[in-house]
């Protein structure tokens, strides 16, 4: 069984650190992962994409995958593919600060949201809204553990951005604390 | 805490890195190339990694210069590789035809944008009777055990070996092993100009024309071309691989290369569940091509679609080899992303779906309105 998910945003927003810190994470546990990058050539607020593909045999999944069972949703000025590569039924995670979904189009997935950017704020990590939403998303689809995500998101992390540890682990840590009350983030829809 | 990591012995790597892991592996100890993209993370990870190994890697001032270095690496008798995407290596197609020619192995890394380098690749663009065996990886995985074979294959036939890969490949990250392949020994390299013969009198010489010198006047260009061209057929007919399923007795037989090869597959397997008589047949091997396995496969096939990311390359060789050459259909395309430096839409399982059914329902079709029976070829 493969668990595939694609993570949708814009440039600045983390979307790549995401993707590579959940997909190291999924390695680290001993398991397969694969991460397909998409972006344009901008630094920020140019269309980001990251498909992170995980499980327990070699993989099968295609680099361009043709559909995913969960997407994460940072930023209503690009949800890139999600609208049609995500299955009916499929765990779809928006980040409310900023996406409005209308509650027809949430009725057809398993749907949740959080206000990321609010919470990383409180914490006062306000560029990790996209952690917020990783432990989140870790801790709903049960993808990779709490630890394994802390460790990766260390051992990603460059020398000269060392001082983000901490506040990145209280990102992850809370997204994950938040993705435990399926009520707190499942929307009325 | 990355015990049951190590248990796996899985490292997230990007393609690039895993590929000059690979190469270092293989016994690459010199690189030399100049950055494009998406070939650009293979020499920034050589970068990276070869200093470390006892290796050298140059960024040099142009491909030109890059492949030039790597030929004197090779002659010199270390591993030596370089690389660039198609656009890069046009400009190195004199160094490659003189390293075909006078028989100094080189390995040449490919990581093209797209899939309009099959030609380039097979057919070469320098001057004499020479091709690049060339492997074409569907994947990271394969494209690691392909870069260690390339080197063995450049050394035991003295050649220049491709490997064609794309921003697929050079780009994802994946889970990987850098196992090493067990390959069989190779003769010592005693044509090699490493300074050994020093003072001797009997200095080695690596020679395109083979004129010689005076106290060895060579075979001449016009024996030493021949055995040249002589090589190249035995090659030819040696070093052909390729795979597939469901070919006994297809209908259908959809074949590609690379990484489409690997998203035509997930959709043969689909309609095969679907229940239709489809078949997949991969070339892993562009030159040689793989001819009597396509023939062998395509024997019983009604229709032979080539999907693939440019006008109609291989194409010429499906053409070629297929059992019955009128069966044989492009169903690919051009298709680049706005950035021009990767695949566009067509590489996409959807599409490639509609397409291969399209081809099945036009074949169809067409034998309908010839009055030929559903059997008959149309």
């Amino acid at each position: 069984m493969e668990q595939e998910v694609l993570i949708a945003g814009i440039g600045g927003q983390g979307i790549q650190l995401v993707g590579k810190t959940l997909a190291l994470a999924a390695t680290l546990a001993g398991r397969h992962a694969m991460l397909a990058a998409d972006y344009g050539g901008e630094m920020r607020g140019g269309p980001s994409q990251a498909t992170v593909v995980v499980g327990d045999a070699p993989l099968r999944a295609l680099p361009i995958v043709p559909a995913v069972g969960a997407a994460l949703v940072m930023h209503d000025r690009f949800v890139g593919a999600v609208p049609e590569r995500l299955r009916k039924g499929g765990l779809l995670l928006v980040n409310s600060s900023v996406v409005d979904v209308d509650a027809e189009r949430a009725a057809r997935y398993a749907y949740f949201e959080l206000p990321a950017i609010e919470l990383a704020r409180e914490l006062g990590a306000p560029a990790a809204a996209g952690l917020v939403m990783l432990g989140a998303f870790a801790r709903l689809s049960g993808v990779v553990e709490l630890e394994r995500l802390v460790e990766a998101m260390r051992s990603l992390l460059p020398p000269y951005r060392e001082q983000h540890a901490a506040g990145n682990a209280t990102a992850l840590e809370a997204g994950w604390a938040a993705g435990a009350d399926r009520s707190a983030t499942a929307a009325a829809g | 805490m990355s015990s049951s990591a190590a248990t796996s012995g899985l490292e997230l790597l990007e393609g690039s890195t895993a590929i000059a892991r690979a190469a270092i592996t293989a016994g690459c100890r010199f690189f030399a190339g100049y950055p494009m993209s998406p070939f650009t993370g293979l020499l920034e990870s050589m970068a990276r990694l070869l200093p470390g190994s006892g290796g050298v890697c140059i960024n040099a001032q142009s491909e030109i210069e890059g492949v030039n270095m790597a030929l004197g690496a090779s002659a010199a008798g270390a591993r030596a590789a370089t690389g660039s995407c198609g656009q890069g290596i046009a400009l190195m197609q004199e160094a490659i035809a003189e390293t075909a020619l006078n028989e100094t192995p080189l390995v040449i890394f490919n990581m093209a944008r797209n899939q309009q380098d099959y030609f380039q690749c097979t057919r070469g663009g320098g001057w004499g009777d020479y091709r690049t065996l060339t492997l074409a990886p569907k994947d990271i995985p394969e494209a690691v055990e392909h870069t260690q074979l390339l080197f063995h294959l450049a050394d035991r036939h003295r050649i220049p070996t491709i490997l064609y890969g794309d921003p697929l490949i050079a780009q994802t990250r994946i889970g990987v092993r850098i196992d090493p392949l067990e390959l069989p020994p190779l003769p010592a390299k005693d044509w090699a100009l490493d300074g050994s013969r020093g003072g001797t009198g009997h200095s080695r010489q690596i020679w395109t024309w083979a004129m010689g010198k005076a106290t060895d006047p060579g075979p001449g260009p016009d024996r030493h071309w021949q055995a040249i061209a002589e090589k190249f057929e035995r090659i030819g007919a040696v070093e052909q691989r390729s795979e597939g399923f469901g070919l006994d007795g297809a209908e259908t037989v959809v074949v590609a290369f690379g990484s489409a090869a690997k998203f035509t597959a997930h959709v043969i397997e689909e309609l095969r569940d679907a229940g239709h008589s489809i078949g997949h047949f991969r070339p892993i091997t562009l030159w040689p091509f793989p001819g009597e396995a396509l023939a062998r496969a395509t024997e019983h096939a009604r229709r032979v679609l080539v999907f693939e990311l440019n006008a109609g390359q291989m194409l010429d060789d499906v053409r070629q080899h297929a059992a019955d050459r009128s069966a044989v259909l492009p169903i690919g395309g051009v298709s680049i992303h706005e950035s021009g430096l990767s695949y566009g839409p067509l590489l996409d399982v959807p599409v490639i779906r509609e397409r291969i059914l399209a081809a099945m329902r036009g074949r169809r079709r067409l034998a309908a309105r010839a009055g030929l029976s559903a059997g008959s070829r149309g």
